[in-house]
């Protein structure tokens, strides 16, 4: 009994401390670097959608978006990925994605987006692709 | 031997047992399992009439035990008992329990009598422990005791109630194949256990008890490898389940989560299937949530232990619809999601009700 009392508590109070997601921007000089943690889901997917879509609207055309510390990508974050891609490239600007591996990359290859959309092992080397 | 009819046993308002019939004949060995709670002891109880049952009959080689003018004590001697709890003589020594029956109710001499337990304690391998006291044995050793007392008295059956409940793990299989060699020597006997594998092994027939009546009966075969009711399946099965009710598009996905995960952690589920199976139950709410305003949606997570299998089912209220049908969707990306993390996908509609049942690829 104490120890489902006790997991319950941690679930509670992780569910209170947890960040579902966070955007970083850095600028770099080929391209924008935008670092998603987290999870890329339903509920976050919007907020994905609606900064990038801010960033192109503020001019920006060359993005690498770096999942190093994504942990979680579902259909929803897909299509967000989808849909900015395409506002990218009708600017003709480019987006390429860095560092997508475990469960998020198995998501890419079950879809199929593994094949859309030009991936890197690292931000050094989706910066030299853009170039 | 033994035929029981229309048994019922209520405590109060609690019905404990509810009309159980059924027959036990010579030299069968009954194991009678089931969830917790369920009657099972009971039951037990009720045959040697330590719990005078509150309708139906029980009749023994004819006689009707229940019958007021029934000599119960005399009714008790055909059949005797073997408790969780060893309940010996813990001021006796061992020989002496075993002998005192035979001594003041079958009129048995001393020497005979001793003879006999003698006899007895070398078939459960405890003849050196013969002048011992209880508490000079271990859990394993008394419950052997037990045994042979209950055989001191040439019962005509023997009913075992959970014969091993309150042993260490190390001590189940003493007892356990004292009890496997007294099958084998033909005894009748009827045991309530826990010990899923000797139940197997042992038994001619498995009683499933579940809410106070015998649910299902068969051979360990029928009960063990085909269970025919849903309940049974369960329990045999070991299936653990979870279920989420959804009642409006406004649902909590991060609430959920945190209740999937609390599931996943309880059945010690790999990080792989915790993933995969948020991201199915995610997928599958997206597909769902054009609709969830005018439909009622429950998602049961079964996990069978057993099988090591984790079924999810979407049910659903609402005309016949498979909402996976690829023309209702706006596009396949959720869909070929789904298909990437089950083995199996299977539509039905039952009654009124719409019931999506999956399989999770396990990790």
């Amino acid at each position: 009994m104490r120890n489902v009392a006790l997991t319950r508590l941690s679930h509670f109070i992780k569910f209170l401390t947890i960040t579902y997601m966070t955007i970083e921007i850095k600028k770099e000089s080929a391209a924008l670097v935008v670092k998603v943690a987290g999870r890329l889901d339903a509920v976050t997917a919007p907020e994905y959608e609606k900064k990038v879509n801010e960033l192109i609207a503020d001019g920006e055309i060359n993005f690498v978006v770096d999942f190093e510390q994504l942990e979680y990508k579902s259909s929803a974050g897909l299509r967000a990925l989808l849909a900015t891609a395409k506002r990218i490239k009708g600017k003709s600007g480019k987006i390429l994605l860095a560092n997508i591996k475990g469960g998020v990359k198995e998501v890419f290859d079950i879809s199929g987006f593994g094949t859309i959309f030009p991936m890197h092992d690292s931000v050094a080397s989706a910066l030299s692709a853009s170039v | 031997m033994i035929k029981i009819e229309h048994l019922s046993k209520r405590f109060g308002n609690l019905e404990v047992l509810k009309d159980v019939s059924v027959e036990i004949k010579t030299g069968e060995v009954i194991s009678i399992i089931g969830p917790s709670g369920t009657g099972k002891s009971t039951f037990l109880r009720c045959i040697n009439l330590l719990d005078h049952p509150s309708g139906g009959s029980i009749r023994i080689d004819g006689v009707d035990i229940m019958d007021p003018k029934s000599d119960v004590p005399k009714v008790r001697q055909k059949m005797n008992m073997v408790f969780q709890s060893f309940n010996l003589f813990f001021h006796l020594s061992v020989m002496d329990n075993l002998t005192l029956g035979p001594i003041k109710l079958l009129g048995m001499s001393q020497q005979d009598a001793e003879r006999k337990s003698m006899d007895l304690l070398k078939l459960v391998g405890l003849a050196e422990k013969a002048e011992s006291y209880p508490d000079e044995l271990s859990g394993g050793q008394k419950q052997r005791v037990a045994i042979a007392r209950c055989m001191a008295m040439d019962p005509k059956i023997i009913l075992f109630d959970e014969p091993t409940s309150a042993l260490d793990p190390t001590m189940v299989s003493e007892v356990l194949s004292v009890i496997r060699r007294l099958a084998k020597d033909g005894m009748t006997m009827a045991i309530v256990t826990h010990e899923m594998d000797f139940a197997r092994d042992v038994s001619n027939r498995v009683f499933y008890m579940d809410e106070g009546v015998i649910y299902e009966e068969g051979t360990p075969e029928q009960i063990f490898d085909n269970p025919q009711k849903e309940k049974t399946k369960t329990f045999i099965n070991r299936i653990r389940s979870f279920c989420y009710h959804i009642t409006s598009p406004d649902y909590d996905l991060y609430a959920m989560n945190a209740e999937i995960e609390m599931f996943c952690e309880k059945q010690i589920l790999a990080v792989k299937t915790r993933q995969n199976l948020l991201l199915l139950v995610e997928e599958m709410l997206q597909i769902f949530n054009p609709f969830l305003s005018s439909l009622l949606l429950d998602i049961v997570l079964a996990y069978s232990e057993k099988k090591e299998i984790l079924e999810v089912v979407f049910e659903y209220t609402g005309e016949s619809v498979n909402l996976l049908d690829k023309n209702l969707l706006a596009d396949e990306l959720g869909l070929t999601i789904i298909q990437g993390v089950t083995e199996s996908i299977d539509y039905r509609h039952m009654g009124n009700k719409n019931r999506l049942t999956m399989i999770l690829k396990s990790a």
